[in-house]
């Protein structure tokens, strides 16, 4: 009856081998399981035998993969029996099921304690091994003291003692604050005197757990290390049995290396020279024979003693005798020693002066990209993206290239992506960069993610010599029969914005530009259809002197996705076609984006998230520090700016809408390099990818002739108290949250009070966009909630804090908003009665762990409610006197406006739903409007205002409004324009172009 | 630290798997599966390394040996050296083999137990514990010897689990 003698688990196991199917195994499982619970219940009748036999039909079934939820007490409670095998079964089982902090083990703890005191060897064996192979906290507790003396002991006997000092190493890697180790130093010292080899070999690795957590106390273990490696070395004193294949124990020279490299140097220059010689001499007497453990045994102590000499920094001489070294392992035919060759090279990057050695194996490393070996080719990649620099970048990255064409699906996303952070970062020059990436979204298209055509999109845009190259060979992929669909954006978008630099060529005429796009279009998904239609009009407006045949075409392109179901395209489809009719002024909208403010890339940032191997993430790291920055690698020069950290790491979003706007915010008026195109509209719909790529793109509306000289009478006015600020009904502002919004609130709040779509609130999750119609009393407003992220939005709240003039009705708002979602939420405004008061909406988000809370103004203001109707001087003048002072009339003269001509006031008026009738007034300095006010109380109302100026003074101005309705004269205050008009001065004048 | 060791055979069928950090049953499960779905497409005479970081995490080697028709498995970090792990595998079939004489398979399927045993003699915690496979056979031959021992007496005891009621 040994160990295996158990039938009733034989029968068990033979059953479930039986088993045809996973379904029928289950059902064996099924009625074990219920054969075990019933034995259990009825314990008296249990004999240990029968109790240890359940218990491990038990583990069997857990090994299988069924939970095994009852039994455990059973298990626990074997570990008090008096007899060994009850004992043992109990421990070993118990080891296996029960997690460190399961409450059972607590209850067990007297008994292990009792048994690692107690005088029986082969109990004090078991309760360790289980103690060790769990390592809880209590267990560390209670049980460390006793370990620790059983360790030292010196009645103990060795198999007794190894146990030990491993399960105190268990215990104090997991609790290092419970169990204490001062004063321990000598005492490992110590036991590093110890002749039986399994006990020092427990005994190095306790040794290499308390060095790795402070090597000073340890110093005087380092030459006993030197000592034990020496003997084992020369294989002095050392038995047969712990000779593995002829070298002596292995394990323990690697482990006795190992604790050495945790103390950074080695000062005693005897105890140097000694470990030297014996390094040497693994060196130098290392063969690869034929026997494959032993060359197993004998490269694994060679490969330490490679890194321990590269950690102690050795002379040059010896460093390169490895280097020569590993480069003899990487062409042999063994292929665990071409593995650890390459992957030991890797490391030795790290190591300064010795690149140039390894850059002489270069070639013998890229024969290994082509080995049968998944596992070697992954270390090839890894070493040949470690060493390379500018001199060599050309190489490396065009073999990377081609194997990519037949590399395995599993690792071509890390090689594309390889090649194309190396390319980045090593270019010769720039014309190479976008051969390469050109290259790579031809061969593995799927595995170039949208960041590595955005940042070639940046770098062309940026560097004006590019262009011509880019846009030509943009033009030549196009040619070939069945591209990806990422070259056919980057393509077209590269056309689109340089294709007119080609005109001269053969094939490029802006005809044959768009018919060659045109023929993708039919295979792109409805992402990339925007970034055509994009192209189109580009190249429309780059046809000078336009060609009639291909406006038709272009135009009845716009005309088809003008009823599009898609947003995003129905409305790029609109909006060119309606700015394409604008003729001249199309050359202007149009025009060339803006360079990108340059940044770090994210595409280094998020290659090194992914480094795993630490050793090869350092070396990297190192190297780049060595590495004198390349003209690619630009760091970001605006950090403090408020861009915001979620966007920059997961996306290069090259030209993206948010920083578009924080420049304008920051350097107003500044470093737009295109002035003619500046900022535009953010579009509730950027915040997709697409958007923020084409964003600038996509004007709203026809542009406004008109709209120019109201900047300067904007900034006429500036210094006039902010009435719309004192109305709002509460504080307003983001609260409560450490993230920030992205461009002011205000400005925002205040472009939308005289235009009707937009973006209201903007910060580094989410974007809040406002489209609106009105209709006398009546307004349909719809909020565009946009993820900007990979993650969803959560607790999604949003409240309608409405001032009693206005009846809100919002839709329902869900709680989740998907990544990269965009959710439109309407909003039904009814208007009852006149009144300055804002309507303020309260939205809440969750995004990871910020709880982000703001109070936005809504900007269903007054002037929402008007509509301008002309009026004859006939009908102003006896309307105007029939009101004839306050409370109907309400005059103010308002001083220190900057001055403005009268015809920009005026387009301030028309802006604002005042219709101004020109000459109706005699005097030619003043201005009279008049405009209709709907509400439900007094329906149609008419309003009517007028503006004296003084011609000597332009500073100051007189104010009249007047209007059947008293309320409705003092809510409509005229300071509500001129707090408008103060306001918008800060806004760009881009914001105007649909006013 | 080494933090499993799995035996499984050339179907996927797990003989043996144990964590040092503990796991979940449905956890332990999917490394099975996950790492099985790695090994059953490697060819012959490649290397005996795996990236196990895809399946592991950070910091995490695998080591594997086909012999007839099992794999034998030791995941381990970056403190372990490759080739010593190697060997240890190497090391554990020679002591099952002076164990069973010639085992194979079934032998690991139906002496579950003693395949434990010998496991917890040879690794203890994720350590190496005992690296001489004479030195491993001895201990377990002790195990085997205290078993029948204590077997032999018929005295029947009472149940050990009053212990607890309390």
């Amino acid at each position: 009856m040994a160990l295996s003698g158990m039938r009733g688990l034989s029968v068990f196991i033979s059953d479930i081998r039986n088993c045809q199917n996973k379904e029928q195994e289950r059902l064996r499982v099924d009625k074990e399981l219920g054969n075990v619970r019933t034995r259990f219940k009825n314990e008296k009748g249990l004999s240990p035998y029968e109790k240890k036999k359940y218990v491990w039909k038990m583990l069997y079934i857990y090994m299988l993969g069924y939970d095994v939820d009852f039994g455990h007490m059973e298990a626990v409670s074997l570990i008090s029996a008096p007899k060994y095998p009850e004992k043992q079964v109990g421990y070993i089982v118990t080891a296996c099921l029960l997690n460190e902090n399961h409450d059972f083990l607590r209850l067990a703890i007297n008994t292990v304690r009792n048994d690692i005191i107690g005088r029986n060897e082969t109990f004090q064996c078991l309760a360790l091994t289980m103690v060790g192979n769990i390592g809880g906290r209590d267990f560390a507790e209670s049980l460390a003291p006793d370990v620790q003396k059983l360790l030292i002991s010196s009645s103990a006997r060795p198999l007794v003692r190894k146990k030990a000092a491993l399960c105190l190493l268990r215990l104090y890697r997991k609790n290092p604050d419970v169990v204490n180790v001062d004063g321990w130093a000598d005492r490992m010292a110590q036991l590093l005197d110890e002749r039986d080899l399994g006990v020092l070999t427990s005994s190095m690795s306790l040794l290499v757990a308390l060095v790795s957590n402070n090597h000073e106390a340890y110093w005087s273990c380092l030459p006993k290390c030197v000592k034990t490696l020496e003997r084992l070395a020369r294989n002095q004193d050392v038995p047969q049995e712990y000779t593995y294949y002829g070298i002596p124990s292995p394990w323990l020279q690697v482990k006795t290396m190992r604790a050495l490299q945790y103390f950074p140097t080695i000062e005693d220059p005897n105890t140097r020279r000694s470990l030297f010689e014996v390094l040497q001499r693994i060196l130098m007497g290392t063969d690869v024979v034929k026997n494959v453990n032993k060359n197993n045994a004998s490269h694994a102590v060679l490969f330490e003693a490679l890194a321990l000499v590269m950690h102690l920094d050795a002379e040059k001489e010896m460093m390169s005798q490895c280097v020569a070294l590993l480069g003899k392992f990487i062409a042999v035919r063994e292929p665990n020693i071409r593995y650890l060759g390459l992957e030991n090279m890797t490391r030795m990057l790290l190591v300064t002066d010795v690149q140039d050695v390894i850059k002489r194996h270069q070639a013998q490393i890229i024969t290994s990209l082509k080995d049968p070996d998944i596992s070697i080719r992954r270390r090839a990649l890894d070493l040949l993206y470690g060493m390379c620099d500018v001199t060599n970048a050309k190489d490396i990255v065009e073999e990377i290239l081609q194997y990519l064409s037949t590399a395995e699906f599993a690792m071509r996303e890390e090689l594309s992506l390889k090649a194309a952070i190396l390319a980045e970062k090593f270019a010769p020059d720039l014309s190479w960069y976008v051969d390469v990436i050109l290259q790579l979204i031809d061969k593995a298209g799927d595995f170039v993610s949208d960041d590595i055509w955005f940042r070639v999109v940046q770098f062309v845009t940026n560097n004006e010599d590019l262009q011509p190259y880019a846009a030509a060979k943009a033009r030549e992929y196009l040619d070939k029969p069945a591209i990806h669909e990422t070259m056919v954006k980057v393509s077209a978008y590269l056309i689109g914005e340089f294709g007119h630099l080609l005109a001269r060529r053969p094939g490029c005429s802006p005809k044959e530009l768009f018919s060659i796009i045109h023929e993708k279009l039919p295979t792109v998904s409805s992402s990339t259809i925007p970034i055509l239609l994009s192209t189109y009009a580009k190249i429309l407006m780059h046809a000078q002197p336009p060609e009639p045949e291909l406006q038709n075409l272009i135009w009845a392109i716009f005309n088809k996705y003008e009823s599009c179901i898609d947003a995003e395209i129905q409305q790029r489809a609109v909006e060119y076609f309606a700015l394409s009719r604008k003729g001249a002024a199309l050359m202007d909208i149009l025009a060339e984006m803006p360079k990108f403010p340059e940044r770090q890339s994210s595409l280094i940032k998020k290659a090194e998230d992914i480094e795993v191997d630490t050793a090869e993430q350092s070396a990297i790291k190192l190297r780049a520090l060595q590495q004198t920055s390349n003209a690619l690698v630009v760091t970001d020069q605006r950090p403090a700016n408020g861009t915001p950290p979620v966007t920059q790491l997961s996306l290069v979003k090259v030209p993206s809408m948010s920083s578009n706007v924080d420049h304008h915010v920051a350097e107003q008026g500044l470093s737009q390099e295109n002035g003619t195109l500046s900022t535009v509209d953010p579009q509730p719909s950027s915040a997709d990818l697409l958007g923020d790529l084409l964003g600038p793109l996509a004007i709203e509306g026809p542009p406004n002739a008109d709209v120019q000289p109201q900047q300067n009478i904007v900034s006429g006015v500036e210094g006039v108290p902010n009435t719309v600020e004192a109305t709002a009904i509460v504080p307003v502002g983001v609260q409560t949250t450490s993230v920030q919004p992205i461009g002011s609130i205000a400005e925002r709040f205040q472009a939308l009070c005289v235009k009707d779509s937009g973006v209201l609130y903007e910060d580094p999750y989410i974007q809040i966009g406002i489209k609106a119609e009105w209709r006398a009393h009546q307004g349909r407003l719809v909020l565009f909630l946009g993820n900007k992220n990979t993650n969803p939005l959560l607790s999604v709240q949003a409240i309608i804090l409405p001032p009693s003039h206005l009846k809100l009705e919002l839709s329902l708002v869900p709680e989740t908003i998907p990544p990269r979602a965009q959710v439109q939420c309407p909003l039904e405004i009814v208007n009852l009665r006149p009144s300055r008061d804002v309507a303020v909406l309260d939205f809440s988000y969750k995004f990871g762990n910020d709880m982000v809370n703001c109070k936005l103004r809504l900007p269903a203001v007054l002037s929402k409610f008007l509509q301008p109707i002309p009026v004859s001087a006939e009908e102003f003048f006896p309307q105007w006197r029939s009101l004839s002072g306050p409370p109907l009339k309400l005059q103010e003269v308002v001083r220190g406006v900057k001055p403005m001509p009268l015809l920009d006031m005026a387009n301030l008026f028309n802006s604002l739903r005042l219709m101004v009738s020109p000459g109706l007034d005699p005097n030619p300095n003043n201005l009279v409007a008049s405009t209709t006010f709907y509400s439900e109380s007094t329906r149609a109302m008419l309003c009517l205002a007028r503006i004296e100026t003084d011609p000597a003074d332009r500073t100051q101005l007189r104010l009249t409004v007047a209007s059947g309705d008293p309320t409705l004269t003092f809510e409509y205050d005229f300071k509500i324009f001129l707090s408008h008009a103060a306001n918008l001065s800060f806004i760009p004048s881009a914001d105007f172009s649909d006013c | 630290m080494i933090r499993s060791v799995m035996v499984m055979n050339t179907q996927g069928k797990p003989r043996l798997a144990k964590f040092y950090d503990f796991q979940t049953v449905e956890k332990q499960q999917e490394l099975i599966r996950s790492v099985f779905g790695v090994l059953c497409s490697r060819a012959e005479n490649v290397s005996n390394f795996l990236d196990a970081t895809s399946i592991f995490g950070p910091d995490s080697s695998l080591v594997y040996k086909h012999y007839a028709t099992l794999y034998f498995v030791l995941v381990f970090d970056s403190s372990e050296n490759e080739l010593a792990m190697l060997d240890l595998i190497q090391v554990f079939v020679e002591t099952l083999d002076k164990c069973f004489k010639n085992v194979c398979e079934l032998d690991i399927v139906f002496n579950y137990s003693k395949i434990h045993t010998i496991l917890d003699e040879m690794i203890f915690g994720g350590q190496v514990l005992e690296t001489s496979s004479t030195e491993l056979v001895k201990a377990v031959e002790e195990i085997s010897r205290l078993e029948s021992a204590s077997n032999s007496i018929t005295l029947v005891p009472k149940s050990v689990s009053g212990w607890w009621n309390r």
